[in-house]
């Protein structure tokens, strides 16, 4: 039996050794669309109170919830994939108590622990990352907010992880913005990326669509009906305050803002006929783009804001093209199906993400190089539309009428991950604000 | 059907004329409803033979009343993307606007406005739906 124990411990010692000095933190950087997939296997235990008085039961939920919150950023990442505990055989003192063994067994590259001091009416987290099969520790921190902002608290620790593990800006503490029918009217709603924290932006009791964060995240443009006509307006998230930007005849519709965040990209249609044009922020034009006597519209940016992705019916229905920002050199995308439209260009440049009107008439989101290669089927049910990027260009936001009346979804970049984001229906036109 | 309704509201208008009732009545007065409903294909916004009935209808509706001025809506069904569909709405009510000028009513008279896939008559997600739901309607300003 001795010898047993001693043996399996040998043969442990000696695989820790062997990968120990091989890893580098920010080995898995993949490319979430493209070639085999697989997500890190990460585990979160549950956080623990350090300090020495009895704490309350409140205190120990806050403690429950930010663990949920970690847990559940972290399984959204593109990156990786939590370990869920209730799946596996374990007796109840491991769960409580899972040691380094246990998680190594259950598969974990990497293990987060979470511990807490309830100094005043705070919540003190402190986290510690470890690469589970060394039980080496990569990095560690302390956040500390009052108690009751646990899912700031819970965000921050899960975007230091992904900031850690992979280099790159968590999107966790990120807003997103779409549409809500009220009544007759369709305002504008706010809400944290998971859907919590919801609040009504506008109060105009009339159409308002395409809302779009500025880089700054305190403004939001939007189309609005309010003076009768669509016609472009911005709204102070903080105030609510509205006011119009520009003023054409016709529509202007489907702003979309530049990278730099000096110029908005829009569809007018004062010339008689739907043009993609630039505007600067005050809504004066800077140039007009497209000049064809069919529908040009849903302009995106490419991350260098040196080209622009659109939709134009120049050849009966609309397909997918791209074109340099001043308008020259347009070339066509798509030719897969007969309905391909709004296009969002990847956050990484390398990718155009669209709705396209797939099998029996349904409307997916598709995805394609922007060479015109690897198109890519993302969705597989209901009425799919306006997808839109995550900042850090790994996750899309879109709206689905799958299980209702519209609701917001978001997943990652390959069509994993589907999440639903509100549940009242009637909601349509998200986008995801940037990271602060 | 409304032609055949209109001739008789007329008959009638001339009756009560003859019989000399009501010799202080109002003008007439023209009614939305009295305008026909102008339907597209899916994705198009040209006129097929039956929306230029309606809007021969419509013609002489306006013919009739020279004093309305009246704003045409453009309209699509859900299927399609949001934007798409306000610019898809505005060529459908232009479509007709045009074709109204073109037959001699005053540009000043028609105006235009998309609404894109927001306001669909029918919220059924069924062919029958959907082809109530491509439209121009006809609205007056004022007369």
């Amino acid at each position: 039996m001795q010898t047993r124990l001693l043996l399996t411990l040998f043969l442990i010692i000696l695989i820790s050794i062997s990968t120990a000095h091989s890893q580098d933190v920010r080995e898995f950087r993949i490319d979430t669309v493209s070639g085999v997939f697989e997500p890190t296997p990460v585990g979160v235990d549950q956080m623990k109170y350090i300090g020495n008085r009895y704490i309350t039961s409140e205190d120990s939920t806050f403690m429950e919830y930010v663990t949920l919150i970690v847990q559940r950023d972290l399984d959204f990442y593109a990156d990786f994939e939590l370990i869920p505990l209730d799946t596996f055989y374990l007796r109840t003192y491991e769960i409580s108590d899972l040691s380094f063994f246990g998680w190594q067994r259950l598969g974990a590259k990497y293990l987060l622990r979470l511990e807490a001091e309830f100094p005043g009416k705070n919540l003190r987290a402190y986290w510690r990352l470890y690469h589970a099969p060394t039980q080496r520790e990569i990095s560690s921190g302390k956040i500390e907010y009052n108690s009751g902002y646990w899912r700031e608290i819970g965000h921050d620790i899960a975007n230091e992880v992904v900031h850690t593990l992979t280099g790159e800006q968590g999107i966790f503490r990120t807003k997103v913005a779409y549409i809500k029918k009220i009544g007759q009217a369709k305002e504008v709603f706010v809400s944290d990326y998971d859907g919590n924290h919801e609040r009504q932006i506008t109060e105009t009791g009339t159409i308002n669509l395409s809302p779009i964060f500025a880089p700054n995240e305190e403004v939001i443009y939007f189309t609005s009906y309010l003076d009768g006509d669509p016609q472009l307006y911005r709204v102070v998230v903080e105030t609510s305050e509205v006011s119009k930007v520009g003023s054409f005849k016709g529509i202007v519709a489907a702003p979309a803002i530049s990278p730099d965040g000096d110029k908005i990209a829009c569809v007018l249609s004062k010339d008689g006929n739907s043009e993609i044009y630039v505007l600067d922020l005050e809504g004066n034009i800077i140039k007009r783009l497209t000049r064809n006597g069919s529908i040009d519209s849903a302009p995106s940016w490419s991350p260098d804001g040196q080209s622009i992705a659109f939709s134009s019916s120049r050849t009966g229905v609309p397909q997918i093209y791209t074109m340099d920002a001043d308008g020259l050199n347009v070339k066509r995308l798509t030719y897969q199906g007969s309905y391909n439209d709004s296009p969002i260009w990847s956050e990484r440049g390398d990718r155009v993400t669209f709705v396209s009107r797939t099998r029996r008439g349904r409307f997916d989101l598709a995805s394609i190089r922007t060479d015109g290669t690897d198109y890519r089927i993302l969705t597989e049910v209901g009425m799919n539309e306006n997808p839109h990027f995550a900042p850090d260009g790994k996750h899309i936001i879109f709206a689905s009428s799958r299980l209702s009346e519209g609701d917001i979804y978001t997943m990652d970049l390959s069509g994993r991950n589907q999440r639903r984001l509100t549940r009242s229906g009637n909601c349509s036109n998200p986008s995801w604000g940037p990271i602060r | 059907m409304t032609k055949r309704l209109i001739f008789l509201l007329a008959v009638g208008a001339l009756l009560m004329t003859v019989l000399g009732g009501c010799p202080g009545s109002p003008p007439p007065v023209l009614k939305e409803t009295q305008f026909e409903t102008v339907h597209f294909d899916l994705d198009k916004f040209n006129l097929r033979g039956d929306a230029k009935a309606a809007l021969d209808h419509n013609y002489e509706l306006l013919k009739d009343f020279p004093d309305v001025i009246c704003k045409i809506e453009g309209h699509c069904d859900e299927r399609g993307t949001i934007e798409y569909n306000l610019s898809l709405g505005e060529k459908r009510a232009r479509a007709a606007m045009d074709y109204l000028i073109g037959l001699g009513i005053d540009a000043s008279r028609i105006s235009i406005i998309s609404y894109g896939k927001e306001r669909p008559v029918d919220p059924g997600h069924n062919d029958a739906a959907w082809d109530k739901n491509r439209r121009d309607e006809f609205k007056i300003i004022s007369q």
